[in-house]
């Protein structure tokens, strides 16, 4: 099994919902701790495995409201493309370079499912797996002294006490746009493979080599609006045109 | 790269003592060109062995865990940090059979003991190096020339220590020559540095290739956080140009040019050695504060 998420960049709206929803099962399950910092102080921070980024793009034609019939300015500045909200955790890489690093061999990924875990009894809290990662994914618990990060819920996407509906990561349940979904990327068949093979994914460093296992969704392009009339005109191409008028006003 | 002080002390006082171990059982057997009686020989691995394990116990400074390290020598397999941890502890077994072999005068074991201890502190110096060198996500550590600069400062540091230890002897032996070969490495270590600054890999992603649209300006609207997390502590640290640039100069001309022309003008040896250490702090401290890795993008910087 080659177990990860799939992460839509286009229905995500960067609520952060995901990121609390993790916080709170990992904060108190066995696997985790996510301690805070100075919370109510002037400084707060603290341990997250999930962090929600925010990105404006510009000038890019695939994702350009030209399409749908918007103008440059008299300057000739590009209308700003598109907003993207980019929640990331950790890859689960296939070539999980913090794995191979560690020197304590607390850092180790499963045969089985192919989750990367840290075992808090070996770790040291050296940092050198935080260094090896280039996506961010590892934080050290300030107060264990030991690396933390992303689980994949382990202790809770095997737990048959739950619902089945409910063996899946935290994240993924807490989404209110659906934009996380999870799955196995080994069966062709799954969800994951499915929306990952038909929607695209976004190439993340991949130069580097380090074959991350989640996907990024890669936006919708938007459709194109004509205003023109077709050759052959129907009602509903009419209507459709005088709308389409009207929106550009 | 946050530039941990207790990393950048370990690397240049293991380096030195490492480098003044070779050159120390090196010139051990050099008895017809340099007369080295035991007590200075002695001496000169009593400096050794408190610049290396100084080194060794700072370097367990910055772990969050220490309880945990005696695990860190498990994965020689895989780690370049296990690899380093491991042969510098094996250094210390080494040198008490050498110390002992030499003790009780066995002549067939001393050379044995003698070139281990040489390819395992050089080795060393290579691991040390290595766990910059191999890491993808910096791109300006992810050079060859990362572990050869370690090796080569190493080694070039403890050349210069050496005509400083051999300046211990007692008078009747007369002054320390020129020491050509720590004159030599300095030069080496200059034309190394140089060629570092000049040719390193420098600014090889970018923005577009960490959230794959290659097309268009990306720039980041909000981090998502609200004051410094890990993430900024441990990779966001920056310095300024104007002061790394006169860092640059003090490092250039403490390391290398100042030794260099106290070795050759001078008998100031031990100065020369302090200067070159020194200079080679502010190297190490410019190493780690100009590296940049590649999390630097998602928080919005264009190029790494």
């Amino acid at each position: 099994m080659k177990l990860g998420l799939a992460i839509d960049l286009d229905t995500c709206v960067g609520c952060h919902a995901c990121a609390v929803a993790c916080k709170e099962w990992n904060g108190q399950s066995l696997m985790g701790g996510a301690p805070d910092y100075d919370a109510w102080g002037k400084a707060p921070s603290g341990t997250w495995y999930n962090r929600i980024r925010h990105y404006e793009l510009e000038g890019d034609p695939t994702y350009s409201p030209h399409r749908c019939g918007s103008h440059a300015d008299t300057a000739g500045h590009e209308p700003l493309s598109k907003t993207i909200n980019v929640p990331m955790s950790c890859m689960h890489c296939e070539e999980a370079h913090c794995v191979t690093v560690c020197p304590t061999g607390a850092s180790y990924k499963r045969a089985e499912d192919g989750i990367v875990l840290v075992d808090p009894s070996r770790c040291m809290g050296c940092n050198y797996c935080a260094w090896a990662c280039p996506y961010g994914a590892r934080e050290l618990d300030q107060d264990a002294g030991v690396m933390k990060k992303c689980t994949l819920c382990v202790d809770r996407i095997y737990d048959e006490q739950l619902a089945e509906a409910d063996r899946q990561p935290a994240c993924v349940l807490a989404c209110p746009t659906h934009a996380r979904h999870f799955g196995d990327y080994d069966d062709p068949q799954s969800k994951v493979s499915l929306l990952a093979a038909s929607r695209g994914t976004q190439s993340m460093l991949d130069d580097l080599g380090y074959k991350p296992t989640n996907a990024y969704l890669s936006p919708r392009k938007p459709v194109e609006v004509k205003t023109e009339l077709p050759l052959r005109q129907g009602l509903s191409d009419k209507a459709k045109a005088f709308v389409n008028r009207l929106i550009q006003l | 790269m946050n530039p941990a002080l207790s990393v950048i002390f370990f690397t240049v006082s293991s380096g030195a003592g490492l480098g003044l171990l070779v050159w120390l059982l090196i010139a051990s057997l050099m008895a017809d060109h340099i007369r080295m009686d035991a007590t200075t020989f002695y001496k000169g691995a009593a400096i050794a062995a408190a610049l290396i394990t100084a080194g060794l116990i700072s370097s367990t400074l910055h772990l969050a865990n220490r309880k945990n390290a005696i695990y860190a020598l498990t994965r020689i397999r895989t780690s370049w940090l296990a690899r380093e941890g491991l042969l510098a502890l094996l250094l210390y077994p080494l040198a008490a059979l050498h110390l002992y072999a030499l003790q009780s005068g066995l002549p067939q074991v001393t050379p044995v003991t003698l070139w281990l201890l040489i390819a395992d502190a050089i080795a060393v110096l290579y691991c040390t190096g290595m766990i910059y060198g191999c890491l993808r996500t910096i791109p300006r550590w992810n050079t060859w020339m990362t572990p050869v600069k370690y090796v080569l400062f190493g080694l070039m540091s403890g050349a210069v220590l050496l005509p400083a230890v051999l300046s211990l002897r007692p008078p009747e032996v007369g002054p320390v020559g020129k020491p050509m070969v720590a004159i030599l490495l300095l030069a080496l270590g200059l034309v190394l540095y140089l060629a570092y600054l000049l040719k390193h890999p420098r600014k090889q992603h970018t923005i577009n290739d960490a959230l794959g649209f290659l097309q268009g300006n990306v720039r980041l609207l909000d981090v998502g956080h609200s004051h410094g997390t890990f993430l900024t502590n441990e990779f966001g640290f920056s310095v300024a140009r104007v002061k790394a640039r006169l860092l640059r100069w003090i490092a250039i001309f403490c390391a290398f040019i100042l030794p260099m022309m106290l070795c050759y003008f001078t008998k100031w040896f031990w100065i020369a050695s302090l200067i070159c250490v020194i200079g080679l702090l502010v190297e190490r401290w410019l190493f780690f504060a100009e590296a940049e890795h590649v999390v630097r993008l998602y928080h919005g910087q264009q190029r790494v």
